[in-house]
């Protein structure tokens, strides 16, 4: 604050942003405007970021309207199938995948040589499994941004 | 709440453009905001605050986040360069228009998502804080760097 109140003589800076939003005191309103009275260069300079805040208002920095937003909002129905297939899919995969490993081996025609081999490539596969799982795990623990209230 | 979001979609989406470099990823952004929201409206309290500056705030954390799940060869957040007004473009607003995009576009991504807040969504300095999660009196001090940076694109621009 006390920067901002420096001797009327300074530029006063970033009190020009403040003036043309409206967001000054009444006090640093008046110090801009004496300011802006004797100082040509800092009047120029208002008045040019006053032209370029109302330049930009004015821009067309997206091309989405309106109505395609809401289109898109209706699509809601398509990514809720879209998680509810991929639970299905991966659930049907588990549940297949787990009869075969026991007919697997419960199977008196499969010798145990066999039976350890296929477990010790599913144990495998298993580990690196949970150990991307666990990976996955702890970003998420660390993660800055999960505190994201939505 | 979903015609409120849909108004917001304009600016969620030029905000999302500013930081992620790309409409394409700021569109999805914006609509992975509209889902998550839509899928729990119940987590917008409107006794703490508008609707815009919150659901800025969720736009802006879910591009942070692809940000962050972008692979090192494409963690770029320059933005597609916009070619500014043709030789064929009428004079006026558009071609002010123009002018302005391509001048902003060369601007580093924290200026350019300020400005956006500030200048084209026209949030208040508090609200422009609680998107971005700094204190409100920091912002006037960022908000008039990035628009000397943005007058001096402009004039180079007009040489």
């Amino acid at each position: 604050m006390a920067s901002r109140t420096n001797h009327i003589d300074q530029h006063v800076g970033e009190l020009l942003s403040g003036y043309i939003d409206g967001e000054l005191t009444q006090q640093e309103r008046q110090r801009v405007d004496i300011h802006c009275e004797s100082c040509a260069e800092c009047h120029q300079l208002r008045e040019e970021l006053r032209n370029i805040r109302r330049d930009v208002g004015d821009a067309r920095l997206s091309e989405i309207g309106e109505d395609n937003w809401r289109e898109m909002m209706n699509d809601r129905t398509v990514q809720a199938t879209r998680g509810i297939g991929w639970l299905l899919l991966i659930g049907g995969f588990l549940a297949v995948a787990g009869i075969g490993i026991y007919e697997f081996l419960t199977d008196p025609s499969v010798g145990l040589t066999e039976k350890l081999l296929v477990a010790v490539i599913y144990g495998g596969f298993t580990a690196l499994f949970v150990s991307v799982l666990r990976q996955r795990l702890i970003e998420r623990k660390s993660d800055k941004y999960k505190d994201v209230e939505i | 709440m979903q015609q409120k979001l849909a108004q917001l979609g304009g600016g969620a989406h030029a905000l999302a453009t500013q930081i992620l470099g790309n409409a394409d990823d700021a569109a999805d952004a914006v609509q992975d905001a509209f889902t998550t929201v839509l899928s729990a409206p119940d987590s917008y309290d409107a006794s703490k605050g508008p609707l815009r500056p919150w659901f800025m705030r969720v736009v802006r954390n879910r591009c942070l986040d692809m940000l962050r799940r972008r692979r090192p060869g494409e963690d770029s957040t320059e933005l597609v360069r916009d070619p500014g007004p043709g030789p064929e473009q009428s004079l006026g607003k558009e071609q002010r228009s123009s002018v302005i995009r391509h001048a902003i576009s060369v601007l580093p991504a924290d200026k350019r998502e300020i400005i956006v807040l500030r200048d084209y969504m026209d949030l208040s300095y508090a609200e422009i804080a609680e998107v971005l999660g700094i204190a409100t009196g920091t912002v006037m001090s960022r908000l008039h760097r990035a628009r000397l940076a943005l007058k001096e694109a402009l004039e180079i621009d007009g040489k």
